[in-house]
């Protein structure tokens, strides 16, 4: 099965560390093994419609094999092998998906009038905070604004903004 | 008033309260995934829980106290005749 | 893993070690003792009233283990079964007896929150819950030394200061590097009994190291 993994800078895990065999020269990187344990062991990666969730430093496929097992906002596996990094997830690109949950987050306010008042000081980015939290805060107003369906239907537009211009 | 919690996150009050939970392993793997989510957009609470991971560090690398000259000394000779009773 | 967990998992060093003390090894029982000193004491005094009670309870538990030496059949590990011992001893000794103030009873020792709630944004906030201002990055910053001997220091004090249960699980689990398993056993708690207490030291020593390290 075909999945997304960030990884940190690094090229580690985010909540891990482990370093990860990265692909190089065209070539995957080597199979990593991890016996499925629920919250104990195993490889986890994210579906498409998990990336908004996940977002980090830098962005790979990966190849899974072996158990596979499907979680609510991920996928844990026995196996899996980097296969390529995702080029197009780079600065320029968080940046732009930034101001586009910016954008959304001020709009959805912005719709709402006074409802939605004590959003408007928190919706422009502090300093440090990325794609990951911004991605959060407009889902969030969606939810606030319309319930759960909103927030999901927000996240829905992430993941499809996400797999356009990352080619996914 | 609203209330504004979400089912979607955990707040980071929660999550200082969780941290336990979460590090042995005794969130369900739904609660984990919510845990981590949160981790990955909040700095703060990264921090905060990698303070706890240094907590627990420093503690395992404390330096023992000082057995009691008489104790130390009672204990030795009992353990020298041990062979001899 | 943490050194101290790696410690309590090396069971070849645990035979080496038990065989030194049945040939007579003193240096390696002196050091047994050395290491775990702090610990029984901590423990003992979650049963008993008193440090020089404590002292008692720590040195007959020695006493016993000198004795039980070549009957010990390795069952559990050395220190569980050394732990065992102090805590029979320490409950048939104290002043509170185990039944009338088990120790599952003491988790109600404190109910104070991981961290005070005014550093939180509060409810009409649209970040309900979430920080006020960020807690230090203790990884990134370099003038914050979290190995240094000060800083240990500073949690040895934070520990020393806990209440007893809090205070006997956390040496037991982080000091020492006894499992849950083993801490549940020899103390005879739940699972989440002793994961509250554990949380509750954690807590307060981490505040310590706050204070200490961000001023």
């Amino acid at each position: 099965m075909i999945a997304y993994k960030f990884l940190r800078g690094d090229g580690t895990g985010v909540f891990t560390k482990h370093p990860w065999p990265l692909p190089a020269g065209g070539a995957p990187g080597r199979w990593v093994e991890a016996p499925v344990v629920p919250c104990r062991s195993g490889i986890h990666a994210c579906r498409l419609t998990d990336l908004p969730l996940w977002l980090g430093r830098e962005l790979y496929e990966i190849e899974l094999d072996g158990e596979i097992v499907e979680e609510r906002t991920k996928v844990v596996a026995s196996r899996g092998r980097l296969v390529r990094r995702v080029d197009a997830w780079d600065d320029a690109l968080r940046a732009a998906y930034v101001d586009d949950c910016v954008e959304r987050a001020y709009a959805l306010v912005r719709e709402a009038g006074p409802a939605l008042a004590h959003w408007e000081a928190d919706v422009a980015p502090q300093p440090g905070e990325g794609p990951a939290m911004l991605g959060f805060v407009a889902a969030r107003i969606a939810e606030e604004r319309d319930g759960v369906d909103a927030y999901h239907a927000e996240r829905a537009r992430q993941v499809a903004w996400l797999a356009e211009r990352l080619g996914l | 008033m609203a209330d504004r919690r979400s089912d979607q996150d955990v707040t980071c009050q929660e999550v200082v309260e969780l941290v336990t939970d979460y590090l042995e392993r005794a969130l369900s793997p739904d609660e984990a995934a919510l845990f981590e989510q949160h981790l990955n957009f909040c700095d703060g609470c990264d921090w905060y829980v990698d303070q706890i991971r240094m907590t627990i560090a420093a503690a395992g690398r404390i330096e023992e106290e000082d057995v009691p000259a008489a104790m130390r000394a009672r204990l030795l000779a009992a353990f020298r005749d041990r062979g001899r009773s | 893993m943490t050194q101290a967990e790696l410690a309590g998992r090396d069971w070849s060093a645990e035979a080496d070690l038990l065989a030194r003390l049945r040939t007579g090894d003193e240096a390696a029982f002196e050091g047994l003792v050395t290491r775990h000193y702090a610990t029984m004491l901590a423990v003992a005094q979650t049963y008993v009233k008193g440090r020089a009670v404590a002292e008692e309870v720590v040195q007959e538990t020695w006493l016993a283990v000198i004795q039980g030496l070549d009957r010990f059949e390795g069952r559990a590990s050395l220190k569980t079964w050394i732990l065992s011992i102090l805590v029979n001893k320490a409950k048939t000794r104290g002043v509170r007896e185990a039944r009338s103030v088990p120790f599952a009873s003491l988790a109600g020792e404190d109910d104070a929150p991981a961290v005070a709630p005014e550093r939180f944004r509060g409810p009409d906030d649209a970040f309900p819950g979430h920080w006020r201002a960020y807690p230090g990055n203790w990884s990134a910053a370099a003038d914050v030394a979290v190995g240094d001997r000060e800083t240990i220091r500073a949690a040895m004090g934070a520990i020393a200061a806990l209440p007893p249960a809090q205070q006997t699980v956390i040496r037991m689990r982080d000091v020492e590097g006894y499992s849950s398993e083993e801490v549940c056993a020899v103390l005879d708690v739940s699972e989440g009994n002793q994961r509250v207490l554990l949380h509750r030291a954690r807590s307060r020593v981490r505040a310590t190291l706050e204070e200490h390290l961000d001023g």
